[in-house]
């Protein structure tokens, strides 16, 4: 029985999304499986082998364990901010307020600046000689240390860092549940309200429940991002006090760039990408069963 | 239709012409670039320097162009790697001694022993400084020659000593009076000492002479396990942490800064010492023209505490193993070595060379501060040039940053070093 589609119809299709194909098979996976090959090979380059030596080592190794729990942290404790943050604000710009677009604009500002750059204005920010926090928290509190030590202190070091990153990071949620929050119908709304429900009961029963697919999609996303998080923790903290702040992607830097450690470098990214993976499954499940 | 044909050859006929125009006023290029890596082009002073030398050889060499190629410091090793893999790095590339043997295991550099035989071999090297010489050379191969040879001293602003009655021309000689000093400097948001507690690699220079001058060293004699647990090491570790954790002779932060902050420091008088490079007095006077610093600061050994020793800045260009031109690369080279250029780098940067008629020339021996430094060349002890001193260093600094931040005690962060250092060398 004829389709009524021509040979072109059947076959431009595959043509069309070849040089996507390709491109994609040129600057993913290929780097993908020489890291891989390269976590395979023995030390100093040579032949690879199935002996897995480099993995067996990252299993026994206390730096890498402690990296583990540092990026975990590091993950979770932005993804709270990010959404704690990004909803505040997009409940506060979806207000029919004067002048909505011009504070919509500023509060993208922080997803324009470069992750070095960010790094860059927070050292600055939280240095205890010359930054501006310290003089700033003297006038508000009396009495404030002069000479506070915030990126140089073992307990505030990695909080400064998280700052660092809820600032720059929140804006993405942020937009994400803005354009949520202005799908779900305002009927919706007035109907709760003839109904007798109170801001609160509104948010928990009409604004959630219309996020809720939104969140996810955004903290998955989010999360994948915030796991490969590298330029801002080399600028602001470079891993430091010791190791307090080290996160997963800056020891693959250290190991491959100044350890020179190919092999074993390569092992810790095959593992954080597998661990990454598994945690974008539910992502990856979600937007397949959207489709 | 046929207007719109003749609109479209007429436009054709320009865009050539003023092609051809282009390509006829655009000088010819030079038939070998050759691409000149440092971070110092991003440098004053010196980028005077590089400019000049790019300058002379450019005009003195027709077929050979001398290319500007920009890298940070920061990320030297990691950019010549990325480079290096894709076959693509610059024809002569700028390090430190500590990563030149790694580059050579994995065949990125060009080994110069064949142009330097044609050159008249070893007589050509006893121009150059025979201990530096000794770290360009890497299983029977010569991968560079050295180029400038830095030792460490003290340089202390002679303003501060006069204002709490020291007397600048006695400087600190022993560890106990530099504490005594560094103590009897400190003034209100002012610091006696700025020392060193970033994750760079600048940190060992500042670091070493503490703990060689205590009698402590990295590894044992054979190299093949760690020597941090040693009462002389701790005695030089703690001594380097304490000022600033026990004795508070150094600005708070100490882990954020780096070498440049801590001569910034020292150029905004926020301290009174730093243990420092002979380039420093030319950034510092960078950082502060307003301070004279030729007048105001001054230079004195490393204080002694065991032992007299220091650390040196030692840096060198290499040949990259995938230029294309190995022989111009090599002219561009040799050039950079010569008398002439080693001189005027001394002079615009203040760096010193290791070439012996630079370094014992009577500019340099006549020169208030290169004679200070050049004087300590023979205390100069270098880091382990092991594979693992990578792995080795890292938790070296992550033992200083514990120490100072007060996350371990000296002794903890000390004895975690010594295991990480035996793990990497895989000693029990």
């Amino acid at each position: 029985m004829p389709t009524g589609r021509t040979w072109h119809d059947r076959h431009l299709g595959p043509l069309f999304v070849l040089p996507a194909t390709l491109m994609l098979a040129a600057v993913l996976i290929f780097p993908a499986a020489m890291t891989l090959k390269l976590s395979l090979t023995h030390e100093g380059g040579g032949r690879w082998s199935l002996a897995l030596v480099h993995y067996l080592k990252a299993f026994r190794d206390p730096v890498l364990a402690q990296t583990f729990r540092n990026t975990f942290a590091f993950v979770a404790l932005s993804l709270a901010g990010h959404l704690l943050l990004g909803l505040a604000l997009a409940l506060a710009l979806n207000q029919a307020l004067p002048g909505q677009t011009f504070f919509r604009l500023i509060a993208l500002v922080p997803w324009t600046v470069p992750d070095v750059i960010a790094g860059i204005i927070f050292r600055w920010v939280f240095n205890p000689i010359h930054g501006c926090l310290n003089p700033l928290l003297q006038s508000v509190i009396p009495g404030f240390p002069a000479n506070f030590s915030w990126l140089s202190s073992p307990t505030l070091a990695f909080p400064s860092l998280i700052f660092a990153n809820i600032w720059r990071g929140y804006p993405l949620v942020m937009v994400m549940l803005l354009a949520g929050l202005m799908a779900i119908p305002r009927e919706l709304y007035e109907a709760a309200a003839v109904d007798g429900a109170g801001r609160v009961k509104r948010f928990l029963h009409v604004t959630l429940p219309g996020l809720s697919t939104i969140i996810l999609i955004a903290l998955a996303l989010d999360m994948v991002w915030e796991f490969r998080r590298f330029a801002l923790v080399l600028t602001m903290t470079g891993g430091g006090p010791g190791t307090l702040t080290e996160v997963l992607s800056t020891l693959v830097y250290k190991s491959y760039f100044q350890f020179f450690t190919f092999e074993y470098a390569s092992a810790i990214a095959i593992l954080m990408s597998v661990v990454l993976f598994i945690l974008s499954l539910p992502y990856i499940v979600l937007v397949g069963r959207q489709q | 239709m046929r207007r719109n044909v003749n609109a479209c050859w007429d436009l054709a006929m320009v865009w050539i012409a003023v092609s051809l125009l282009v390509l006829m006023a655009t000088p010819a290029t030079a038939q070998v670039k050759i691409r000149f890596q440092t971070w110092h082009w991003m440098e004053t002073p010196w980028v005077k320097s590089l400019e000049e030398f790019q300058r002379e050889f450019n005009k003195a060499n027709p077929g050979i162009e001398v290319v500007r190629d920009d890298s940070r410091y920061a990320d030297k090793e990691s950019v010549f790697i990325t480079q290096s893999t894709a076959k693509a790095a610059a024809d002569i590339p700028h390090f430190s001694y500590r990563p030149i043997r790694h580059f050579a295991d994995r065949g990125y550099l060009l080994d110069l022993t064949p142009f330097v035989e044609k050159e008249g071999g070893e007589k050509y090297l006893a121009q150059f400084d025979q201990a530096a010489l000794e770290m360009c050379k890497y299983k029977g191969k010569l991968y560079c020659l050295p180029d400038d040879l830095n030792p460490l001293v003290l340089m202390y602003n002679t303003i501060h000593f006069k204002e709490v009655g020291l007397d600048p021309n006695k400087p600190p000689a022993t560890w106990a009076e530099f504490l005594d000093y560094a103590r009897k400097l400190m003034k209100a948001d002012r610091w006696g000492v700025g020392i060193i507690g970033a994750r760079q690699e600048g940190i060992f220079m500042r670091f070493n002479p503490w703990l060689w001058g205590a009698g402590g060293d990295y590894l044992t004699p054979d190299g093949r396990r760690s020597a941090l647990d040693s009462p002389e090491a701790l005695e030089g570790f703690k001594f380097y942490v304490e000022l600033f954790t026990k004795h508070k002779l150094v600005p708070p932060g100490v882990i954020e800064q780096g070498a440049q902050e801590v001569r910034t420091q020292l150029a905004h008088e926020k301290v009174s010492m730093i243990i420092t490079l002979p380039a420093a007095p030319g950034i510092v006077q960078a950082i502060n023209p307003k301070m004279n610093v030729r007048e105001v600061m001054m230079l004195a050994p490393v204080p002694v505490g065991k032992k007299k020793v220091t650390s040196a800045w030692f840096s060198m260009r290499v040949i990259s193993a995938f230029t294309r031109n190995p022989d111009a690369a090599w002219k561009v080279y040799k050039a950079w070595h010569e008398p002439e250029s080693q001189m005027r780098n001394f002079k615009i940067a203040g760096v010193l060379s290791s070439r012996l008629d630079i370094k014992n020339s009577p500019e340099v021996k006549n020169d208030k501060f290169a004679r200070v430094f050049s004087a300590q060349t023979p205390y100069v002890k270098w880091e382990p040039l092991v594979p693992e001193w990578p792995k080795i260093g890292d938790a070296m600094i992550t033992a200083i940053q514990e120490g100072l931040t007060g996350v371990k005690t000296p002794e903890q962060a000390l004895n975690d070093a010594h295991a990480a250092t035996n793990r990497a060398l895989g000693a029990q």
